[in-house]
């Protein structure tokens, strides 16, 4: 190891000098040395970089050369290296000619399940930094290279940002591997595929395109293909990167894929056809096309009895339509039209504001903002700390406020409802969207009242109703309007009466329930548990196993 | 996927009743009443059979054609330089009645509920908003209108249902009344609420199945239809004649005297007139939408959003020209009388090219 020192003063020398030699397409020449120094002076000076230089069967001059943090040497040393230098052990005999030996190696030496031998010496330098190990040997013109890749990862955790109530406690990890094998251990079927290929000139994450076959509709999975292709930068640190390069419409505030740390989430939707991608590095996967309606949908919603996920979904409708409405509503109402407040509460109101000496919109700006901050501030913060400060902030500075007469206690109310209100929005992207467009609403409220707040809804809503998703309109299903979609919007009908997939994501196989199930119909839904039913003996049990999945 | 022809029937039908409710809605009843007294009802039903009758003038016409707008095969049947004209007079008809009914929206709204807005603020949002969707192609148009017909039908005819428990049978007899010229002229004032079902014109084009425009249209008018003729029996029905020609805005005191229980909301008007903001919205989105579309046909625009861009001055001054709220209903009664003549008269001209014609062809062949 050299000192920081040497280090710096061979750096500056080597800035000094020409730049490096482009990457030449020669073959490898068979020179050991030569071919060496070709590839370091392409890989450069590393720390990690090991180059072991050893006698191949104790006869040959060979060299291997591989990252050490890519690597387990460990494992090295047990499947290469000692069947390597220890010599052949079965059998077969050493080839006479130099030209035989990789072939002899990969078929009886080493204890690898992956490898390629390669004559071009300019793939080399790239295989080295994926985290394979190379072989060289003297007076052959060829190379080894095996993959004995093996990077530590954090184990499968419960995800963070979408916990559940009921279902499933896996989350994505960074590793694409595992991510994939979360998926693949979901969805066992042989249409389902994964097609990977790297991304980013420097970096090269692999990214990995999730579909099933038979289901996801062709047009769709050429459509994202076509648009990652499109990618190319230096970099994808994330699926975030892919996101903001294959949206529909960046300028809009509203989110138009669907990020998940749920495999069960993504299969979900692979189910549904659409398609989902994933990045190397990355514990999200990103889900196109994605709908308004999915944002306030959880997996809560499937795994628990319909008439609850129902109503529960209901209950965050009304939690988003608080967060972004409210505020704007209750500033129109104060300054424009206190008419509309039934007279007893509007003097309760006059009186609760008498001291606050800003007129309403103002007030509610500066309680709005304020919280954000804080919800911003808490959000980064160590959770004992976080936990903490949200309750300073809230408890004390809100009654401190109102004590001030900075605030009206029922300001207080409103924007407090307003922040639950845009916490029960489950997806984080759309609920900071919802979020930061209650600003202007309260600001068209302060200048035109209720009639300003209508026409920030008009544009909103309008805005909402032109957006599209990888050419599915935003709003699906309510428009283009399909009555057999609305199965799945504010109401979440039971599974088995959802017999068809969507009809906006245009499935190439459109049954959910195989066609032998039986129609339900409400007549037997509402029957007695127990009652006999007046059908064959056949569908009765048809029926009664359904009700009992 | 990318299959053009994507407005279904229903979709179109909501199209045009979601453009026939609009301003109009508040006053009417007062119409009514004047024209025919407690036969209000019965005359707002005879509009509505007239402009039945005027729409399958224009849509069976537009049948023949499922490939163009009206604008390109009317060249076709009568010539480019007088369907330029005609179409040029439609494109005027069409930006006056869209400032016209936006100074209505406007005189409404400062007077009843948005008292502290200047009516040109009101004015010019309600114009910015259709100025900014009106650069949408016809799909999306059609969304818009299917997304909020919902909300519109079913707030009125909530209101309308609340207050049904006030009407007094009594106010509505006799039902009937002979034809005369008052009969008459009510009519037709009530037939030009339904004018902008011109706006099929634009859709047939872009219909799955362009064989429906009539259905579609039909679906609509009836249903708005009914609408109207339900708030004329709901206002007359509760306040009597005499007095619903005493109120500017009849279905909005009929609104506002419809309790909703005790009420946590003190008046049931204000969420009326909120609604009606969407709907007033909807029709002059669907104005503004024709003019723009005329005048890129008819200027040979590069796109829809510069003439539209163009257009918002114009009918800014427009809606801000009539010097008060008396004015602008003379000037929307005179609006409605040009556009029945223009209406009836221009499909009936192009009926009687499109017979010559064909006679033509016939005999050639």
């Amino acid at each position: 190891m050299q000192a920081w020192k040497d280090k710096y003063t061979a750096y500056v020398h080597k800035q000094q000098q020409a730049s490096p030699p482009e990457p030449d397409k020669s073959p490898l020449t068979g020179n050991l040395q030569a071919d060496l120094q070709a590839l370091q002076a392409r890989l450069g000076d590393n720390g990690d970089l090991v180059v072991r230089d050893f006698q191949l069967f104790g006869a040959h001059q060979a060299v291997m050369l591989f990252f050490s943090s890519l690597v387990n040497t460990e494992q090295v040393r047990e499947h290469v290296l000692k069947p390597l230098m220890a010599g052949p052990t079965g059998h077969k005999e050493i080839p006479e000619h130099m030209a035989g030996m990789i072939h002899y190696i990969w078929s009886t030496a080493v204890q690898v399940t992956q490898g390629t031998t390669t004559t071009d010496i300019s793939v080399l330098p790239d295989a080295a930094v994926k985290g394979e190990l190379i072989l060289l040997i003297e007076g052959v013109p060829e190379a080894l290279v095996l993959d004995m890749r093996q990077i530590d990862m954090r184990g499968v955790e419960q995800p963070q940002t979408e916990q559940v109530i009921r279902g499933p406690r896996e989350g994505y990890v960074e590793k694409l591997e595992n991510n994939l094998s979360l998926l693949r251990y979901r969805l066992q079927s042989t249409d389902f595929r994964i097609e990977i290929s790297p991304i980013g000139t420097r970096t090269q994450s692999r990214v990995a395109l999730c579909y099933i076959e038979s289901i996801a509709d062709s047009g769709l999975v050429a459509e994202a293909m076509r648009r990652i292709s499109m990618i190319d930068t230096d970099g994808i640190l994330d699926a975030g990167y892919i996101e903001q390069f294959i949206e529909d419409q960046p300028l809009s505030p509203f989110p138009q894929v669907q990020c998940t740390e749920r495999p069960d989430k993504t299969v979900a939707a692979l189910l549904e056809g659409r398609v989902a991608m994933l990045v190397d590095g990355s514990p999200f996967a990103v889900i196109v096309p994605a709908l308004f309606n999915q944002f306030f949908q959880t997996v809560d919603d499937y795994t628990e009895r319909f008439i609850m996920g129902s109503l529960i979904r209901i209950i965050r409708l009304i939690a988003l339509s608080f967060s972004l409405f409210f505020p704007a509503l209750y500033v129109s109402v104060i300054s424009f039209n206190p008419e509309l407040m039934p007279t007893e509460f509007a003097v309760a109101i006059s009186g609760g504001r008498a001291g606050v000496p800003f007129p309403a919109v103002l007030e509610v700006l500066i309680m709005e903002v304020s919280m954000e901050v804080l919800r911003e501030a808490t959000i980064r913060l160590p959770q004992m700390i976080g936990g903490a400060l949200s309750i300073v902030g809230v408890l004390v500075i809100g009654q401190a406020a109102v004590g001030a007469g900075l605030a009206s206690p029922i300001t207080v109310v409103i924007v407090a409802l307003t922040t639950i209100g845009s916490f029960a929005t489950p997806a984080y992207n759309a609920a900071i969207a919802l979020r930061m467009l209650r600003f202007p609403l309260i600001i068209l409220a302060g200048m035109f009242g209720l009639y300003g707040v209508m026409i920030g809804t008009i544009l909103i809503l309008n805005h909402l109703l032109f957006l599209e998703s990888f050419g599915v309109p935003y709003m699906s299903p309510f428009i283009p309007g399909k009555w057999r979609d609305l199965k799945d919007t504010l109401v979440r009908v039971p599974l088995w009466w959802m017999r068809r997939r969507p009809s906006f994501l245009h499935a190439q196989n459109n049954d959910r329930l195989s066609r032998n199930v039986p129609a339900v119909h409400v007549d037997q839904i509402l029957r007695q548990e127990g009652e006999p039913s007046e059908q064959s003996p056949a569908d009765h049990n048809a029926a009664r196993s359904r009700r009992h999945q | 996927m990318n299959n053009l022809r994507q407005i279904t029937t229903l979709r179109a039908a909501a199209v045009i009743s979601s453009t026939i409710i609009g301003v109009g809605i508040l006053s009417f009843p007062r119409y009514m009443a004047l024209a025919g007294n407690s036969s209000a009802p019965f005359i707002a039903f005879s509009g509505v059979v007239l402009s039945f009758l005027s729409y399958w003038l224009l849509a069976s016409l537009c049948q023949r054609f499922p490939k163009e707008s009206l604008f390109v095969f009317s060249r076709r049947l009568i010539g480019r330089p007088l369907a330029t004209v005609f179409t040029a007079v439609i494109l005027i008809l069409f930006i006056t009645l869209t400032g016209i009914t936006t100074r209505q929206f406007g005189d409404v709204a400062t007077t009843v509920l948005y008292k502290k807005t200047p009516i040109e603020a009101t004015i010019f949002l309600m114009l910015l908003v259709s100025l900014l969707s009106s650069r949408r192609n016809v799909v999306k148009f059609s969304y818009i209108h299917f997304f909020y017909l919902p909300l519109i039908v079913g707030s009125i005819v909530l209101t309308i249902l609340i207050s049904l428990k006030s009407v007094d049978l009594l106010n509505l007899q006799p039902i009937l009344m002979s034809p005369t010229l008052e009969f008459w002229n009510g009519a037709r004032e009530a037939s030009y609420l339904f004018q902008s079902s011109f706006v099929i014109t634009l859709l047939i084009p872009f219909m799955e199945k362009p064989k429906h425009a009539f259905r579609a249209g039909a679906l609509a008018i009836i249903m708005s239809g009914a609408i109207y003729v339900l708030i004329v029996i709901a206002s007359v029905g509760m306040f009597g004649a005499e007095e619903t020609k005493l109120l500017i805005y009849p279905t909005l005191e009929m609104a506002r005297s419809a309790a909703f229980g005790e009420g946590f909301l003190e008046r049931l008007d204000a969420i009326f007139i909120i609604i009606w903001v969407i709907s007033v919205y909807t029709t002059v989105y669907t104005t503004y939408y024709i003019s723009a579309y005329l005048m890129q046909n008819l200027f040979a625009l590069r796109d829809q959003s510069m003439a539209a861009s163009m257009l918002l001055p114009l009918i800014f001054a427009l809606a801000m020209l009539p010097p008060n709220v008396f004015e602008a209903y003379k000037w929307i009664l005179h609006l409605g009388n040009a556009g029945m003549a223009l209406m009836v008269g221009y499909p009936l001209l192009l009926w009687i090219a499109y017979f010559i014609r064909r006679a033509g062809k016939e005999a050639s062949s």
